[in-house]
């Protein structure tokens, strides 16, 4: 199993903290603004270059790649990105959070959920590969972060469940997940019956209106009940 | 057809779509999906059409998620009728949507089809759309 641990160097420039107006003027220059912490020190407001980032983000270890981190090519420090923006339109780098790492003290961290083989409920029966988990929460040493938990799949058939507990990881890391957590199913999809004209004409004809929440409080029947009472006597 | 069980007003006035959508932005569910770039209503009508297209062209492939609910009435004054006399009926519900949006997400099909079918259902709707995926899947 490949680690995380990689012996690349991302140079970073210090900045001054400021507002969403001075981290607009950073990104104008092309660079992403990001901040570094952890390890009991203070926090450092940085610029790095987005290609860079990218790289790391989209190689094979990911977000969990550990890294060098030059601060204005003097103080080197590990550290790994715990946190990351995207823009919602064009998908460029927004904002980067940066944590440093200690390689002798055990860390949290989500790795992703590699899903082998062809599962028989999908070869067989006809049925559809479902992967409702797609990373694990572990915790274990910076050197021994896997790069992907693989799980084989080709046992699953329809109401065999793969969970969190069935994953198999060596003894230096632990789920922090709930063991029982589904991790992926095979599931059949009904297929779409073409609609009658008579349903069609039916559905379009009555356009119901949903229920209207009523204003103050309402009056239950047990509430009712005394009220009716007292009014007999 | 989608639409709120319960509301607490019949009515609802027009709104502002400024902005983009920083939630709701990134694939939850599938592997595949269908981001808007523009902001506009996307009609009950206008979900299902989409819905019925990429459903008839995956048959029984993949699941499908649809990540938008029309939960905005709008009203619409009977043709013929003078100005005036007060707000129109419920007529239809709409999805307010903004740029950056996932409308709907697929999973269990190739690639090719989850495009092919995207393209079928962005042309039941008025907005511009691209497809996208899983950045995992291009490895």
């Amino acid at each position: 199993m490949a680690t995380a641990t990689q012996s690349n160097v991302l140079q970073a420039n210090p900045r001054t903290p400021g507002n969403k107006n001075d981290a607009r003027r950073v990104r104008r220059d092309g660079k992403v603004p990001a901040v570094l912490y952890g390890a009991g020190k203070d926090a450092i407001s940085v610029a790095l270059d987005p290609r860079h980032v990218s790289r790391i983000l989209h190689s094979q270890t990911g977000h969990n790649t550990i890294f060098d981190l030059s601060l204005d090519g003097g103080e080197q420090t590990k550290a790994m990105i715990v946190d990351w923006q995207y823009e919602p339109i064009k998908g460029a780098l927004m904002h980067i959070d940066l944590k440093r790492i200690a390689m002798d003290k055990k860390l949290t961290v989500n790795v992703p959920i590699v899903l082998k083989g062809d599962a028989i409920g999908v070869k067989q029966e006809g049925g559809i590969l479902e992967q409702i988990l797609r990373e694990v929460e572990i915790e274990c040493l910076p050197a021994d972060i896997p790069t992907a938990i693989e799980a084989d799949v080709t046992h699953l058939t329809f109401g065999i469940v793969l969970r969190v507990s069935d994953l198999a990881h060596g003894d230096k890391l632990t789920f922090l997940t709930d063991a029982n957590q589904p991790v992926a199913h095979v599931i059949t999809i009904k297929e779409e019956v073409a609609a009658t004209p008579e349903a069609v004409a039916a559905e379009g004809a009555a356009p119901a209106e949903p229920e209207v929440i009523k204003k103050g409080k309402q009056e239950t029947e047990e509430e009712a009940a005394p009220a009716e009472k007292k009014e007999k006597k | 057809m989608l639409m709120p069980k319960k509301v607490k007003y019949r009515k609802q006035q027009r709104g502002r779509m400024t902005g983009k959508a920083w939630r709701g932005s990134e694939l939850a569910f599938g592997d595949y999906g269908l981001k808007v770039l523009e902001p506009g209503w996307i009609t009950d009508r206008q979900i299902e059409a989409s819905r019925v297209a990429m459903t008839r062209f995956i048959k029984r492939g993949g699941k499908i998620w649809i990540r938008l609910f029309p939960d905005k009435p709008v009203t619409k004054k009977p043709a013929e009728t003078r100005m005036g006399k007060g707000k129109g009926a419920p007529d239809h519900w709409v999805a307010v949507v903004r740029p950056g949006k996932i409308l709907f997400e697929m999973e269990g099909v190739a690639v090719a089809d989850a495009a092919e079918a995207m393209r079928l259902a962005s042309h039941k709707l008025p907005l511009r759309t691209t497809f996208v995926k899983r950045p995992s899947l291009s490895h």
